[in-house]
């Protein structure tokens, strides 16, 4: 009976990923007809100087990952984000709910130094559906071409993949290293910021500034982040990349069962990465340290090689058991459980970029978790214990941009 | 003991014959050319680099350095893969971290190698790479990666 109903299940799952990787290459095709008229606009826009004809303002792109994932743990949902209600494991056999997504984005440039960007994003929410969002929407306005302030929705660049974590294309994984980016699920703020670029002889350094505030929706609370500030580097040496990154913001959850408003707590993020790309192989490594009423630190190395059009690659990352700060009220059953969650992955994969602006990943995870508890597992049946044990994670995708 | 050294030996073999039959393929020879009314003269590939890649906005002498790309063809992949050590895929993953963010725009696209040396014929800040074969007395070779 339950193999009958795994196999519907699978079938239709199978069906809703062919007919989205037929219309992603029927956007893609599109795109090129698109792409042609916006060289033929870029033209005109260049030689404008001697052409009485207008350039295009708005530009539209997109980017899409579709990406299958099977857990051999069936006693509870494999998840990336505590934002997300169920996933692969235990409620369902396959899953497209962990990596898959769609955004659009409008660009509009209105001058050298006004320009305007709007994305939009399709993925699997808090309530259970792909509901679009608003990822972000800001007005930019630079003063130099290496100087500008935001005012909007804003890209959140926290860690070093955070504000590119959900543009599969854009990195070489199936998805950032889970132990680390599950840690903090916002990725925009909605205020200010201002970046700066400047060269020092052969080092490249970008520097960004940021204030504001984010609201995000989960299962069974919504939680609230004000006096958001953060400073990001990024220095650039040849073929080296050093970043460093602070936050701090003041966050609370109200639960939506019993509508009870949580204490204000400052929370403080910290990141420091590097990574190493010659351009036929990198290397990459990220360090981050979370703190609320607790602390937690996370990390991953990942490396890998480019053969042509292939990108094998091999990732460990893992986070540490959380420890209580002190002055805080005394914690709850549900915290002291929560801060012992730890986990380590192994993940090997295969990236094949079989055509432009597209490709297909294969990814195999093997999680051990914690001696002392499930994991970032949910769903896990009251009383049941996993402790130590490990399981395996297989994810199949296909990534494009336009 | 022996045979995984074979077994590299000859994985290393069939790779650097398949680079060689890659290398052979890519008959095209790109230069990068700037208007000569330009006032520099050389720039190195790494300077090439940041400026198409958006790094920098500005020549070596301090000038705005407005670059333009070419659509996809074999040019453009051997300008990246020669002067910025990338290949197509890659190049597009680079620059969808920096749309996708709200961070940049590549440089505008022109059709071809006639497209680019009349946008640098109209403005001299413009920078471009072309076919050697297309080259004349309206642009300026700075660089011949």
């Amino acid at each position: 009976m339950s193999f009958s109903i795994d196999k519907l299940t699978m079938t239709k799952h199978c069906l809703v990923v062919l007919s989205l990787l037929a219309t992603s290459i029927s956007i893609a095709k599109a795109d090129e007809i698109a792409t042609t008229s916006v060289v033929a606009a870029n033209t005109v826009d260049v030689i404008g100087e001697t052409s009485e004809e207008q350039p295009s303002i708005f530009k539209l792109s997109g980017f899409g990952t579709f990406v299958l994932s099977h857990s051999s743990q069936g006693l509870g949902d494999y998840v990336l984000d505590s934002t997300v209600p169920k996933g692969t494991g235990r409620s369902q056999n396959w899953a497209m709910s962990n990596d898959s997504r769609l955004g659009l984005q409008v660009s509009a440039n209105f001058s050298p130094k006004i320009s305007a960007v709007l994305q939009v994003i399709s993925e699997f929410q808090a309530d259970g559906t792909y509901r679009p969002a608003v990822e972000w929407g800001n007005i930019k306005y630079a003063f130099t071409p290496d100087s500008y302030i935001r005012v909007g929705r804003i890209s959140l660049p926290t860690f070093l993949y955070s504000d590119t974590r959900k543009v599969g294309y854009s990195y070489p994984w199936i998805r950032p290293p889970a132990e680390l980016y599950r840690q903090l699920t916002l990725t925009s703020s909605d205020g200010i910021d201002a970046g700066y670029r400047f060269e020092m002889g052969e080092v490249g350094n970008t520097i960004k500034l940021l204030y504001g505030s984010n609201i995000i929706d989960r299962p069974t609370s919504i939680s609230t982040s004000r006096d958001l500030w953060g400073i990001f580097d990024k220095l650039e040496y040849d073929s080296t990349t050093f970043s460093l990154g602070y936050q701090k913001r003041i966050a609370s959850s109200q639960s939506l069962i019993n509508g009870i408003q949580g204490a204000w707590i400052p929370n403080y993020d910290l990141s420091a990465g590097v990574s190493y790309d010659p351009g036929n192989w990198f290397a990459v490594a990220e360090w981050i340290q979370r703190q609320s009423t607790t602390k937690t630190g996370a990390m991953y190395v990942s490396t890998g090689v480019r053969l042509d059009t292939l990108t094998p690659y091999i990732t460990y990352s893992q986070n540490s058991r959380s420890s209580f700060i002190p002055g805080f009220p005394a914690p709850t059953v549900a915290s002291i459980q929560n801060s012992k969650r730890s986990q380590s992955t192994v993940s090997l994969g295969l990236r094949w970029d079989f055509t432009r602006n597209m490709d297909i990943e294969l990814q195999y995870d093997r999680v051990k978790l914690g001696d002392n508890s499930n994991g970032y597992l949910t769903n896990v049946p009251a009383g049941v214990t996993l402790y130590g044990s490990t399981f395996h994670v297989i994810s199949v995708g296909v990534n494009f941009v336009f | 003991m022996k045979s995984p050294k074979t077994l590299l030996h000859c994985l290393t073999f069939t790779l650097l014959l398949a680079a060689t039959i890659a290398s052979a393929d890519a008959s095209a020879d790109v230069v990068i050319v700037v208007s000569v009314k330009n006032p520099i003269s050389s720039i190195t590939a790494e300077q090439a680099s940041k400026i198409f890649l958006g790094k920098v906005t500005t020549f070596p002498n301090g000038d705005n350095a407005i670059p333009v790309d070419q659509a996809e063809n074999a040019i453009k992949d051997e300008f990246y893969a020669k002067v910025a050590h990338k290949n197509p895929a890659q190049l597009t993953a680079y620059w969808a971290k920096i749309i996708f963010t709200g961070d940049g725009q590549p440089p505008q696209r022109l059709e071809n190698n006639i497209a680019v040396k009349k946008a640098i014929a109209n403005n001299p800040k413009t920078i471009g790479y072309i076919d050697s074969n297309a080259v004349d007395s309206s642009v300026k070779i700075v660089l011949t990666p």
